[in-house]
């Protein structure tokens, strides 16, 4: 799988590339400005980029919009953007659309290897994957809503973690609970928010992420 | 003609004693006391004037003879019975008036006395036909006194000051009515004539304030014209309301031929003029004051010099058809006329050199010139935003420090101790020493944590990458209510602006979340003629108060170092709305962003 790294710091940089050639990753190119970026995606056409907000020339969200317009070039371009911090401002530009294929996390997700290695795999499959942090602010903000008021507890860790993206099998290692129980859930919590449900794992994640956004 | 006076003073006596006896039991609270009951019965006596000097006024117009003699009293002068009972009816009249609609006698009075000015204007320019205005004019003095006495009784405790006030205005208005009467056989050029031009402008604000109290209180008009005064005062701009009397007198001094005659030019003239002054005064009320105070110093001048070169006769300016200089007040005619006339010239210098304190402020202002005064304010409250801007710097350095101190300094720390314990545990245990790394993770990450907020409090990257409209989306999509933005921002501010302005809505949100019980909220940005403007409006109980809680108050003091300001407006049972306004220009076209 070739991947295209763009992250100004050095340090980071190689951390990140060795991360990934450890998983069996093929980095295509590792870049560390926002032009250098855009030339790397349009050109070398990656299976997946990972992409820090941050980068010069104006070390604001060059990153970001590199990004963007690269995906508006050729829709559906797996990124995965990384950020020191998470807005849900960029969250919505990034999930806006509706091509799937995007994942924004806090930097501090790198630590935990295989996660991360999971998430970057999803974004290049087609899937979404939003930082837990985003994915908090969003039930925060909705959680004076009837409707939400309305899931149980479990019901909710399943769409917090459903949100971030997680397949039913993470979603049931992580809870210590059975894939089927999940899917139990899941067809609940859809029920209850008046969504149409789905099988297709990446269509579930925007139809949520859509409906916490709204 | 004695007997006529008698006949008339008892009619009137009679008049007032039935206004009052029916006013007794009649509806009309303030009626009912014996104030209620004298000033019934001096308005009687003062509509019974108006009567007498109207019926007389209008047999002297249709009888030239009586009129040219101007020395005997009318109403003696005839023998005819109609004469008679046009008094029996005036008296009758004025007494159903008076008892039944007092305040409408009041504005008859008011009406009577104005139009009486009005008149005093156009006769005193054709001085020898004194007569008739004479009578009108005297007519009007003791009212002057007695009048204002009688109303002013209205709404205040009665004391024995007060009764001794009332009898006074009842002898008043008993001499006062046989004033014009004793006048009228005065004849016409000596001393009492001098006080016609006096007379008129005494008549005229009389019936003014006369028209004031009648109003007083009960009419919208009245309270929208009090109100304008009461902002045009606090922003002193209402000396400029001087310039009206002060371009009279400027006009009757330079051309007495031509203003205050009858004929359409001259009515068209004034007309002009008046509405031309005031038209002035409302547009531009501080130029008007400014005109006013020089005006009115001019005028003063003026008099002084017309007191100087009366007698050598080198006065430059046009004579009245009989020779004299209308002087506002005082009739220039004589030596002796200008004494009152120097009197008048250093009362308006005086009345100038008061105003001009007043008036120079908002006229420097104008020309774009701070005063002193002006100067020394601005100078306090950039010295108190500065220490304010100074003490929030300091403090927010402390904060941060002590942040830095106990959160991600002591986490590394922790973290150093932590991977030397690993250094030693590595050969011997290394369960236990993979058991620290986790550890060192987690605490790596807190650090992390912890950083983060630290530098979204100091500055926000969302801000920085941004700017203000961006960021203030982002805090909207951050808070708990639902928030709607309306943000137009074609460029961005300055960048301490921002900042400034970002936590202040920050706060304002957080403010509305915690404590208004509102589920929705709604941020206005926009622009306009260097101006910054923020408006916050939550749908919640209401009630916040900048004064109780120290967040606004904090709001307010960080934008009072760019001269910016915040206004809440929040009644109980809501919505609140904050308001904040900085002046700024706004930087670089928005480049946009998606």
């Amino acid at each position: 799988m070739r991947v295209v790294v763009a992250e100004d710091l050095f340090l980071l940089r190689n951390g990140l590339v060795r991360l990934l050639e450890a998983h069996g990753f093929e980095i295509a190119a590792a870049v560390d400005s926002a032009p250098d970026l855009l030339q790397a995606l349009l050109q070398d056409e990656p299976d997946v980029a990972i992409i820090d907000v941050r980068l010069p020339p104006t070390f604001t969200d060059d990153g970001l919009r590199a990004a963007l317009e690269a995906r508006r070039a050729v829709p559906g371009l797996p990124v995965l953007v990384l950020s020191q911090y998470v807005e849900q401002l960029y969250a919505r530009e990034l999930l806006a659309g509706d091509a799937g294929a995007v994942g924004y996390l806090l930097k501090d997700r790198v630590f935990n290897d295989d996660q991360f290695v999971d998430a970057v795999r999803s974004v290049a499959s087609g899937g979404t994957v939003m930082d837990s942090e985003v994915v908090a602010k969003l039930l925060g903000r909705r959680s004076r809503e009837e409707t939400l008021a309305r899931l149980s507890a479990r019901e909710r860790e399943v769409l917090e973690l459903m949100a971030e993206g997680r397949s039913n099998s993470a979603i049931a290692q992580r809870l210590f609970i059975t894939e089927k129980a999940v899917s139990k859930h899941s067809t609940s919590i859809f029920a209850k928010l008046d969504l149409v449900p789905s099988d297709d794992d990446n269509r579930r994640v925007l139809a949520v992420l859509a409906y916490l956004n709204g | 003609m004695t007997k006529w006076l008698v006949f008339l003073l008892a009619a009137g006596l009679a008049a007032g004693c039935l206004a009052s006896a029916r006013l007794d039991g009649g509806g009309d609270e303030q009626a009912k006391t014996r104030r209620g009951r004298l000033r019934a019965l001096g308005l009687g006596v003062a509509l019974l004037v108006i009567a007498v000097c109207v019926i007389r006024f209008l047999r002297a117009q249709s009888r030239p003879v009586a009129h040219a003699r101007g020395s005997s009293f009318a109403l003696s002068a005839t023998s005819s019975s109609s004469a008679t009972l046009w008094l029996v009816l005036a008296i009758l009249a004025a007494g159903v008036l008076v008892a039944l609609r007092w305040r409408r006698a009041l504005w008859i009075v008011s009406a009577a006395l104005m139009a009486a000015a009005g008149y005093g204007f156009v006769r005193a320019r054709d001085y020898g036909n004194a007569a008739l205005y004479n009578t009108v004019f005297h007519a009007a003095q003791p009212m002057a006194v007695a009048i204002p006495r009688i109303v002013n009784t209205a709404g205040r405790a009665p004391s024995p000051a007060h009764r001794l006030a009332l009898s006074v205005t009842l002898k008043h208005a008993t001499v006062g009515f046989s004033l014009p009467v004793l006048s009228s056989v005065v004849p016409a050029n000596n001393v009492m004539s001098y006080l016609v031009l006096p007379l008129t402008y005494a008549a005229l604000l009389l019936g003014g304030w006369l028209a004031w109290r009648a109003l007083d209180g009960r009419s919208a008009a009245v309270r929208l014209v009090v109100g304008k005064m009461a902002e045009a005062k606090k922003q002193g701009r209402h000396w400029g309301i001087l310039l009206l009397p002060a371009a009279i007198v400027t006009a009757e001094l330079l051309a007495p031929n031509i203003w205050f005659g009858p004929g359409a030019a001259n009515i068209g003239w004034t007309v002009a003029l008046v509405g031309g002054t005031l038209l002035l005064i409302r547009r531009w009320p501080v130029v008007a004051a400014w005109l006013a105070t020089a005006g009115l110093a001019a005028l003063g001048l003026a008099g002084l010099y017309l007191a100087g070169s009366w007698d050598s006769g080198r006065w430059p300016l046009p004579l009245t058809p009989d020779g004299s200089v209308f002087y506002g007040a005082v009739d220039v005619s004589s030596h002796a006329m200008i004494y009152p006339a120097t009197v008048q010239a250093v009362a308006l210098i005086a009345l100038a050199c008061w105003l001009v304190p007043r008036t120079m402020p908002a006229t420097l202002r104008l020309l774009g010139t701070g005063s002193q005064a002006e100067l020394a304010t601005r100078v306090r409250r950039l010295a108190e935003s500065r220490a304010a801007a100074a003490d929030t710097a300091a403090a927010d350095l402390r904060r941060l420090e002590r942040d830095l101190h106990d959160g991600a300094q002591a986490r590394l720390i922790a973290l150093g101790m932590n991977l030397r314990a690993v250094e030693r545990l590595i050969p011997t245990k290394p369960e236990a020493a993979l058991a620290l790394v986790a550890e060192a993770r987690e605490t790596s990450a807190r650090a992390l944590t912890e950083l983060r907020e630290l530098v979204r409090g100091v500055h926000p990257p969302v801000l920085a990458d941004r700017g203000l409209a961006d960021a203030v989306r982002a805090l909207a999509l951050d808070c708990p209510l639902r928030v709607e933005t309306d943000i137009d921002l074609p460029g961005r501010p300055p960048a301490p602006v921002e900042t400034a302005c970002y936590f202040a809505v920050a706060e304002i949100l957080t403010n509305a979340a915690k404590h208004s019980g509102a589920r929705e909220a709604k941020v206005a940005v926009s622009h306009a003629e260097g101006m910054l403007r923020i408006a916050v409006t939550d749908f919640g109980v209401g009630g916040a108060d900048p004064a109780n809680g120290t967040g606004l108050a904090g709001v307010e003091r960080r934008l009072a170092t760019f001269d910016g300001i915040l206004a809440v407006s929040s009644p109980v049972g809501g919505p609140s709305i904050v308001v904040l306004e900085v002046p700024c220009a706004l930087s670089s076209p928005k480049i946009s962003s998606c």
